[in-house]
C-alpha cells in the first residue's frame, strides 16, 4: 500500500497538482506512513523527474513552478509530522529576496524555484527588502546562503551593504552570499566581497552547490 | 548654433488594430478589474486621496476599489493634448493628431567606451554624450535618459537633468526620477530653468515616465513621486510592463487588461489629486520567455502590436508607444534591425503622440554610441514610407517621357539633371567611399558620431541659471548623498 501512496505522491509533483498533492499527503498520514519515507519516495524523486523533464525541454515554466507548488503543498502536511530526529535531507538553506528599494522580482523568484527544484530549501522574503529583513530571515531560519538579486544601478548598493551587514553580524563566515541582477557582474560581486554571482537562473543552481561545496 | 531641425513623423494614415467592439471590451475589462479586483496603493498619499473622493479603500492590503463612476468622472479630466516645453522654444513639441515625436532608449547602464571599446558601468558624462548626439538628430524630438549616471549615487536622477541640459535643448522625460524628495528637487531644477511657476506649466521642460508593477500594483516612490510633479502641471507617463506568464495572463488581451488597469489607477489618481494634470498612457507588453522567464520584446508573434495606442485613445489620452529596443547584444547585427524594423513604421500609423527607444542594445541596457545612428536611419526610412507623394505635371513628367521616347534613357534630361540628386535619399547603408563602393554603415555611423561630437555643442543654460541649479544638486547631494 505504501507504494501506492509514494507513486501518487510523485504523480501529483509530476503532473502538476498541487491540491492532490495535499490531499494525498493527508491520506498517507491518515495510514500511518511514514512521512519521511513519503517524501523521500515519493515527492522528492517527483521533483527529479520534473527537473529532468524541464532541462529536457519537454516541460516548461509553468510546470516547473506549479510541480515545486505541487511539492510544497504535501511538504506543508507532512514536515509537521515528522518525529524525534527525523529531518528533511535538503541540500541547503537559502534566504533568498530582491533588496531595498528595488521591485523587480521575476528573476529573483526564478532563482528560487531552481533552487527548489534542485533540492535547496528557500525562504523567499520577496522584494523591496532591507538589509535587516535579509539578515532577520538569516537568524531566523540559519541560512546556509543568501541570495540578493538587484536590478537597478542605485540598488546595487544595497548588496554591498548587506555584506557589510552580515560581517558587522558576525555572519559574514557562516552564510554564503550570493548576488545577482542584470546589472550586476562578476567583478562588482568580488569587489563587495559576495562569494557567488551568477547570471541567470541555471548558473544560480551551479554556484549555490559550489557554495555548499557539494557537488552539482 | 545650426542644427537640423526636428522632423517627427507625420502621417494623415491610420492603422487599427482593434475594432470598436474589441476596445469596448478591453475598457469593461478595466472597469470591472479596478471595481472588483482592485490595485494595490502601497501610499498612505495616495489611499487618502481615494478615500477622500468615494473609493473603496482597504488599510491593511492597501488594495483600492474603484468604483466605474469615479474612474469615468476622474478620466474627463485628462487633457488629450497638451505642450512639452523644451530648453530652446522652436523645440516646443505640440501634441496634435497625426504626428508622432520620437526619442532615444532608456535608461540603459552599459556603455561601450566610444574610444576604447571596453564596455563599462555609465556615468554622468556619458549621460551628456548620448544628450548631444540626441540634440543634433533630427529623428529625436525630446530627450531620454538614455543612461544611468552611475557615478553620482542616490541623486542621480538630478544630475542625470543638469548634465542632460547642458547639453540638449530640446524637452527632457526622465526615466528615472522617484520618490518625493528627488522630485521636489526635480521641480526646483526645472522652475529655475523655466523662470516661474507659470511659465513652467505652460511650457514643462520636464516630465518624467513611472512604472506600475504588474500584476496590479503601483510603486509607492513613482506614484508620490508623481504626485510631486503633478502639484505643478508637469506631464507623466504612467507604463505598466505586463510580461505574458509571469506577471500577466499569457494571452494579449488579459495581459492588455492587466496593464491598461494600471495605467488607469494611476490616472484617476493623478486627476483626483490636481485635475487635469497631464498624463500619457502606455503598455509596454512583453513575453517571459516559457522556458528561462527571459524578456522578450520580440516573438514571432506580435500581432496587434500598437493596441495599447488605441487603448489609450479610446480613454481619451494620450499615449507613449515604444518602439525599437532590440534584444541583441551588437551594435549592427541582422538581429538589431530585424527585430525592430517595422516598429517605427506600425507605431506612427497607429498615432503614438510620444515614441521612445532608439540606440540601446540588449533589452534597453547597452548603449554603443554608434547604434544611435544606424537607428536613426530606420527612423527616417519610416518616415519617409509616410510621407505623401507628389503627383502634379512636372513629376509625372509626361513630356519628358514622350522626348525620350521607348528605348532612349533619362540621363541627358535636364528634368532629370534637377531631379535625380535628391531623388535618391542617402541613408547609412548607401554611403560611398573614394572608389565608389558602398562604405561599411558602422564605419560610417561611428564617423558621423565623432563628428557630431567634435562639431555640435548646444549652448549650455545661462550662467545665472547654472549657478542656481549647482546650488540645488549640491544641497540634493549633501542631503542624500552623504
Ligand atoms: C541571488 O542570486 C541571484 C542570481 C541570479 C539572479 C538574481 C539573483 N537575480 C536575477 N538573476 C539572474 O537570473 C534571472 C533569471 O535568469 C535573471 O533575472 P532578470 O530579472 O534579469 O530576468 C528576468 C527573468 C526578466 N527580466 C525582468 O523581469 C526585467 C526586465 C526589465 C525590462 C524591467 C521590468 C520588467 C520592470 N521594471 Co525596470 N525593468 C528593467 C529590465 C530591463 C532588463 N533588460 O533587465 C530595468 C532593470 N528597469 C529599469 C528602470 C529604470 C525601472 N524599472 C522599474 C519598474 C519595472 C517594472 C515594475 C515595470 C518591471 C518589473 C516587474 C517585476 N514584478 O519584477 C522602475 C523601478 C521600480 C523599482 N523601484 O524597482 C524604473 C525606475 C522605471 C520607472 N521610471 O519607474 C532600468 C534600470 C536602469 C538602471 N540604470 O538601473 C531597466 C534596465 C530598464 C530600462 N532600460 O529602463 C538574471 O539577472
Amino acid at each position: 500500500m505504501s507504494e501506492e501512496f509514494y507513486k501518487k505522491l510523485m504523480a501529483a509533483v509530476v503532473d502538476g497538482e498541487p491540491e492532490d498533492a495535499e490531499a494525498i499527503a493527508k491520506e498517507a498520514l491518515e495510514a500511518n506512513l511514514d512521512p519521511l519515507e513519503c517524501i523521500n519516495k515519493g515527492l522528492v524523486p517527483g521533483i527529479q523527474k520534473v527537473g529532468e523533464l524541464f532541462s529536457t525541454g519537454e516541460y516548461y515554466l509553468p510546470e516547473l513552478i506549479i510541480g515545486a507548488d505541487a511539492m510544497k503543498a504535501a511538504l506543508e502536511i507532512l514536515e509537521p509530522a515528522l518525529v524525534g530526529g527525523q529531518k528533511l535531507d535538503v541540500v541547503g538553506m537559502v534566504i533568498l529576496g530582491t533588496v531595498e528599494g528595488d521591485l523587480h522580482e521575476i528573476g529573483k523568484t526564478l532563482v528560487g524555484t531552481m533552487l527548489t527544484a534542485n533540492g535547496f530549501k528557500v525562504v523567499d522574503i520577496g522584494a523591496n527588502q532591507s538589509v535587516e529583513a535579509f539578515v532577520k530571515a538569516i537568524k531566523e531560519h540559519g541560512a546556509d546562503i543568501v541570495g540578493a538579486s538587484a536590478l537597478l544601478t542605485t540598488t546595487m548598493l544595497q548588496q554591498k551593504k548587506l555584506v557589510e551587514a552580515l560581517e558587522s553580524a558576525g555572519l559574514k563566515n557562516k552564510v554564503k552570499i550570493m548576488v545577482g541582477g542584470a546589472p550586476v557582474t562578476d567583478r562588482y560581486a568580488q569587489e563587495i566581497g559576495a562569494d557567488g554571482y551568477a547570471e541567470d537562473a541555471i548558473s544560480a543552481v551551479d554556484i549555490a552547490f559550489r557554495l555548499m561545496d557539494a557537488p552539482v | 548654433m545650426d542644427r537640423p531641425p526636428i522632423e517627427p513623423m507625420r502621417t494623415s494614415r491610420k492603422l487599427s488594430f482593434l475594432d470598436g467592439q474589441q476596445l469596448k471590451d478591453l475598457q469593461e475589462a478595466t472597469f470591472q478589474i479596478l471595481e472588483n479586483t482592485g490595485v494595490q496603493f502601497p501610499s498612505d498619499k495616495a489611499l487618502d486621496i481615494f478615500t477622500e473622493h468615494g473609493a473603496i479603500v482597504d488599510r491593511d492590503s492597501r488594495i483600492v476599489k474603484i468604483p466605474r463612476d469615479l474612474v469615468i468622472r476622474a478620466m474627463g479630466k485628462v487633457p488629450r493634448y497638451f505642450t512639452l516645453g523644451a530648453r530652446n522654444p522652436e523645440f516646443d513639441l505640440i501634441l496634435q493628431d497625426g504626428v508622432s515625436y520620437f526619442t532615444n532608449d532608456g535608461c540603459g547602464h552599459n556603455v561601450v567606451d566610444f574610444k576604447t571599446g571596453e564596455k563599462r558601468a555609465s556615468t554622468k558624462k556619458d549621460v551628456g554624450m548620448a544628450a548631444r548626439i540626441n540634440d543634433y538628430l533630427s529623428s529625436m524630438a525630446f530627450s531620454w535618459t538614455m543612461v544611468s549616471a552611475q557615478d553620482c549615487g542616490l541623486t542621480s536622477p538630478l544630475h542625470e537633468i543638469d548634465v542632460t541640459w547642458r547639453n540638449n535643448t530640446k524637452h527632457y522625460q526622465s526615466v528615472t526620477m522617484m520618490g518625493e524628495k528627488i522630485c521636489r528637487y526635480g521641480v526646483e531644477m526645472a522652475t529655475v530653468l523655466r523662470g516661474s511657476e507659470e511659465e513652467l506649466r505652460n511650457r514643462p521642460p520636464i516630465s518624467l515616465i513611472v512604472c506600475t508593477i504588474a500584476p496590479l500594483v503601483q510603486d509607492k516612490e513613482a506614484i508620490e513621486g508623481a504626485l510631486i510633479l503633478g502639484e505643478k502641471g508637469i506631464p507623466i507617463v504612467v507604463m505598466s510592463m505586463p510580461t505574458m506568464g509571469t506577471t500577466a495572463p499569457a494571452t494579449y488581451a488579459g495581459a492588455l487588461a492587466v496593464g491598461d488597469a494600471e495605467v488607469i489607477s494611476a490616472t484617476v489618481l493623478m486627476q483626483l489629486a490636481n485635475p487635469g494634470t497631464p498624463v500619457f498612457h502606455s503598455i509596454f507588453h512583453a513575453w517571459a520567455d516559457p522556458r528561462t522567464a527571459a524578456y522578450v520584446g520580440y516573438p514571432l508573434d506580435s500581432r496587434a502590436r500598437y493596441a495599447p495606442v488605441e487603448i489609450a485613445h479610446h480613454w481619451g489620452m494620450p499615449s507613449l508607444g515604444g518602439a525599437f529596443g532590440t534584444e541583441a547584444s551588437e551594435p549592427d547585427s541582422w538581429r538589431s534591425a530585424a527585430e525592430i524594423a517595422t516598429d517605427p513604421l506600425l507605431v506612427a500609423l497607429a498615432g503614438a503622440e510620444i515614441v521612445t527607444g532608439i540606440g540601446l542594445r540588449d533589452t534597453y541596457t547597452t548603449l554603443y554610441p554608434e547604434s544611435f545612428i544606424l537607428d536613426d536611419d530606420i527612423y527616417h526610412s519610416a518616415r519617409f514610407s509616410l510621407l505623401d507623394m507628389d503627383v502634379n505635371p512636372d513629376t509625372l513628367a509626361v513630356d519628358v517621357i514622350a522626348t525620350v521616347k521607348p528605348g532612349g534613357h533619362f540621363l541627358s534630361q535636364k528634368h532629370t539633371r534637377k531631379n535625380m540628386r535628391t531623388s535618391m535619399v542617402r541613408g547609412v547603408i548607401h554611403q560611398l567611399d573614394k572608389s565608389g563602393k558602398y562604405r561599411d554603415p558602422s564605419e560610417y555611423a561611428r564617423e558621423r558620431v565623432q563628428w557630431i561630437l567634435d562639431n555640435h555643442h548646444p549652448e549650455p543654460p545661462d550662467e545665472d541659471v547654472q549657478k542656481e541649479i549647482d546650488r540645488i544638486l549640491k544641497t540634493a547631494d549633501k542631503e542624500l548623498n552623504s
